[in-house]
């Protein structure tokens, strides 16, 4: 959907070039994944070089170098100053980026990368297959503290170099999606030189081969990025080639949602993004701004329910809880109706996303009366709980303090639609490490979260055995539902067991169907990656990977 | 006062009195630093979770058994706090894990900008406390600023600043609704604080004000046709002066503990924000390094508290030689 499709890349004159996209972005967000376009810029000028562009976001990131925690502001920063080995287009494909070409063993066991050779780290060192080494290494290195990169390839066992331009990548276990987690940010490859310092050394000032150089992080004021005048091998997603347009970057962090949009609107910033939702109608008709938004990919937004105790180790208690939740009337009050419902385990945007199981929890009280009815739960407390044998039907919602506050609300119009058939709903607010403790304890009905992954593979990650953590003592586990099914379980590994595009798509739509029958998840909307920006900035894109924002194309009209 | 001590005044007192001093500092400052590890040990939660990403992780059980080790936390509590206070002791604040930098950056990076907001609403509080007092004694206009003062004592400082947020900084767009660039960003914040801070100031000082006035010394100086504006400013004002200065050396506190919320309103950099942040993440050595600086900012207010209160009372002074 972006207009940055390689099919209509760099000859035609912009104009038409950005009519064509824009339909072909319509029909694409309507035919293939859904993904929305609210309001498309095309820009009429000729780019120009130069200028700088504020960039207002909300969450200052905790390291700069990706592979360390991993969590989204850091990748959207990474976005700007790394390259990767590969590029995903938007409709899933995988593209040559510092990897010119690659082979996959038959056994799926070995993947061979052939190399750019005219590429260079900022610092000077060379871009080989030892650097390719050195940051795989680097991500499953315990010491990294590693939790996204290191945790999407935990089947990596080693890189043979052949040959200074040769990595041969060999894996412990066969692992299909492997291309596709290796095409985010979050993987992106870091100047081995610099790698080798200290990792917190390496957090503040990590050095890429991106459009843009880190120049210095001010905490909790901003970060400066120059431009990379060497830069020559950019991703065949972008819209043209050679150096970055602007001269520099400030990212400058500005927490409260409508502070950043008020600096939007006095001009101080020229893009934030989490633009928040009751801003988004003044912004759509403020003629001096236009809006960039796309859905990312991955489990939605959702509350995933513990099969592990009761009352939700009954499914029918399960569904009777899906569907007496009314998500869409709760978006809609909560979000102004700018948020779309997700209804089924993946978003949109995935690859091999299926729609067919949109609708399979609807909201729907009748139904839901009935499952409880039959589930036992019949009896009544004086203020209208359902029980049985006596116990109410408690449904027990540990909310981090880091959770937003317009997702704090619609989970208390979930608890009083739910409440209307019978359930109470407790939303027990606590700091974050708190409520991590109680997850890792499985000691919840519901946990709140959502995981945003360019792969299918994620329904591996969030429902299969493998992800229960260990049988007991406390520990992290990704499948907070609790699901264990030998059934399931083989769908999805052996998804990854072949490269075959449509066994894979067969597959994960037997795994989304499973997935959705045994109503694990209540889910609510897409993660959004949501800008604004002033009519003088053109150019951004959203990475597709990820829809991480990237201003390698951007520049500025003053 | 022995005859003894009369003599060797000048050094042994002073001495003393600083020994004392020092020895107090540092009695309060390792209390600070065994109450914050206390309290963070108590919290349920553990720090490695949150060091490890946020909502998308799946750290292998390695990375989090290696984390752990790092920052020590797989050793017993009382080891812990030990090599904590030592390490104290030698001077070293430890390493921030949600940081991924020195305490002592962390401070020196983030301190400046909080000083600076916090003097200057101290000193606007000031401002607005004497004019308010000394414009409105005695007066008619006095009824009118007693009720102003409480009124501006009883704003909560959160809403005045979402107040002045809206008013100047989103609809009149007289002043930047964020961030810390010039000193015209410095001002809504300041406000934020100093209006409340001032409304105190100036109700604690006008009822010595008020006495001042009616002393005798007041009525030589009017015999003498001294000026009514500079009977206020310079003999009246300095007896309404001292419970002020005695508020404000609890004022440099409060101002920490709204400073949070007012930095997190205007998006401001500072240690109160990097205190919320480092309490949720459990980050023991930051939490303990960002409350021993506010620690030894009370301390050293309260220095200054009692050298200012000599030199604006000099019967202080008389009863000491």
């Amino acid at each position: 959907m972006s207009p940055s499709t390689p099919l209509f890349a760099q000859s035609r004159p912009r104009h038409v070039r950005g009519t064509i996209s824009c339909v072909v972005a319509c029909a694409a967000a309507v035919l293939l994944t859904g993904c929305r376009r609210e309001a498309h810029h095309v820009a009429p000028q000729t780019p120009v070089s130069g200028g700088t562009i504020v960039y207002a976001t909300d969450r200052e990131p905790v390291c700069l170098d990706p592979h360390v925690a991993g969590d989204m502001p850091q990748v959207f920063v990474a976005q700007q100053y790394l390259d990767s080995l590969v590029a995903m287009d938007d409709r899933g494909r995988i593209l040559p980026w510092l990897a010119t070409d690659w082979q996959i063993s038959d056994d799926g066991l070995s993947y061979t990368f052939h190399l750019r050779r005219d590429v260079t780290f900022t610092d000077g060192t060379r871009f080989d297959a030892q650097a390719v080494r050195a940051n795989l290494d680097h991500m499953v290195d315990p010491h990294t503290q590693s939790g996204t990169a290191g945790g999407y390839i935990r089947q990596y066992l080693r890189t043979d170099t052949p040959d200074d331009y040769t990595a041969v990548v060999h894996l412990k276990s066969p692992y299909a999606a492997f291309l596709e987690v290796l095409s985010q940010g979050f993987l992106g490859l870091e100047s081995p030189r610099a790698l080798a310092r200290p990792r917190d050394v390496n957090c503040q000032s990590p050095v890429g081969s991106g459009p843009f150089m880190v120049q210095r992080w001010d905490h909790q004021n901003d970060i400066v990025f120059v431009r990379n005048p060497a830069y020559n091998w950019g991703p065949p997603t972008a819209l043209h080639h050679g150096p970055a347009r602007l001269d520099r970057i400030e990212w400058r962090f500005v927490a409260e949602p409508s502070v950043r949009f008020a600096a939007l609107q006095a001009g101080e910033a020229d893009v934030i993004d989490s633009l928040p939702p009751e801003a988004e109608t003044p912004a759509q008709r403020n003629r001096d701004l236009w809006l960039l938004m796309a859905d990312r990919p991955g489990n939605p937004t959702n509350g995933t329910l513990n099969v592990r105790r009761a009352p939700f180790n009954d499914v029918r208690v399960r569904e009777a809880f899906v569907r007496s939740a009314d998500i869409p009337g709760a978006l809609g009050s909560v979000f102004f109706h700018h948020y779309r419902h997700a209804g089924g385990p993946l978003s949109p945007s995935t690859p091999f996303y299926d729609p067919a199981f949109e609708h399979v929890g609807d909201y729907d009280p009748a139904r839901a009366n009935a499952l409880l009815d039959a589930a036992g739960w019949t009896g009544r407390t004086a203020d209208g709980i359902r029980t049985r044998n006596g116990v109410p039907l408690i449904v027990h919602i540990p909310v981090r303090s880091s959770w937003p506050t317009a997702d704090r609300t619609l989970w208390e119009q979930v608890q009083a639609t739910a409440r209307a058939t019978g359930f109470q709903v407790l939303l027990e607010n606590s700091d974050d490490t708190s409520v991590l403790t109680r997850e890792q304890a499985w000691d919840y009905d519901v946990r709140l979260g959502y995981w945003n992954t360019d792969t299918a593979d994620v329904l591996r990650i969030i429902f299969s055995s493998a992800f229960l953590g260990p049988p007991t003592g406390h520990a992290n586990h990704q499948n907070a539902a609790g699901f264990s099914d030998p059934r399931f379980d083989r769908i999805v590994n052996d998804a990854l067991t072949t490269t075959d595009q449509d066994r894979r798509r067969e597959l994960y739509r037997q795994a989304q169907a499973a997935a959705a029958a045994q109503f694990l998840q209540i889910t609510t909307y897409p993660q959004t990656t949501r800008l604004a920006l002033s009519r003088s900035v053109h150019d951004v894109r959203l990475e597709p990977s990820l829809h991480v924002t990237t201003l390698y194309d951007a520049w500025v009209s003053r | 006062m022995t005859a003894l001590s009369r003599r060797t005044w000048p050094f042994g007192l002073i001495a003393r009195k600083i020994a004392r001093r020092l020895a107090n500092a540092v009695l309060v400052l390792l209390a600070a630093a065994s109450l914050a590890f206390a309290a963070l040990h108590l919290t349920p939660g553990d720090p490695v979770t949150a060091i490890l990403g946020g909502g998308t992780q799946t750290p292998s059980p390695e990375t989090i058994a290696a984390a752990r080790h790092e920052y020590g936390l797989d050793r017993p509590i009382s080891v812990q706090f030990g090599l904590y206070i030592a390490r104290l002791a030698s001077g070293n604040l430890g390493q921030s894990f949600s940081q991924h930098m020195p305490v002592a950056d962390v401070l020196r990076a983030q301190g400046p900008a909080t000083l600076a907001l916090m003097a200057s609403a101290l000193l606007t509080a000031w401002l607005l406390a004497v004019l308010s007092i000394v414009f409105a004694v005695g007066r008619r206009t006095t009824a009118f600023a007693r009720t102003t003062e409480t009124f501006f004592a009883g704003l909560p400082q959160f809403w005045l600043a979402i107040l002045l947020l809206w008013a100047l900084g989103f609809e009149l767009q007289i002043f930047p609704p964020a961030g810390n660039r010039g000193l015209r960003s410095l001002v809504l914040p300041t406000l934020s604080l100093a209006i409340p801070l001032g409304g105190f100031l100036a109700r604690v000082m006008r009822d010595s004000f008020d006495l001042a006035l009616h002393e005798p010394f007041i009525l030589t100086a009017r015999a003498r046709g001294t000026p009514e504006w500079l009977i206020r400013l310079r003999h009246a004002l300095r007896h309404a002066l001292l419970p002020g200065i005695s508020l404000s050396a609890w004022a440099v506190g409060a101002l920490v503990g709204n400073g949070v919320v007012i930095e997190m309103i205007f998006s401001r950099r500072g240690i109160g924000r990097e205190l919320f942040l480092a309490v949720m993440t459990h980050d023991m050595p930051l939490v303990s390094g960002i409350i021993l600086f506010i620690a030894l900012v009370y301390i050293l207010a309260g220095i200054a508290t009692d050298a200012l209160y000599v030199v604006v009372d000099p019967r202080l002074k008389a009863t000491r030689s």
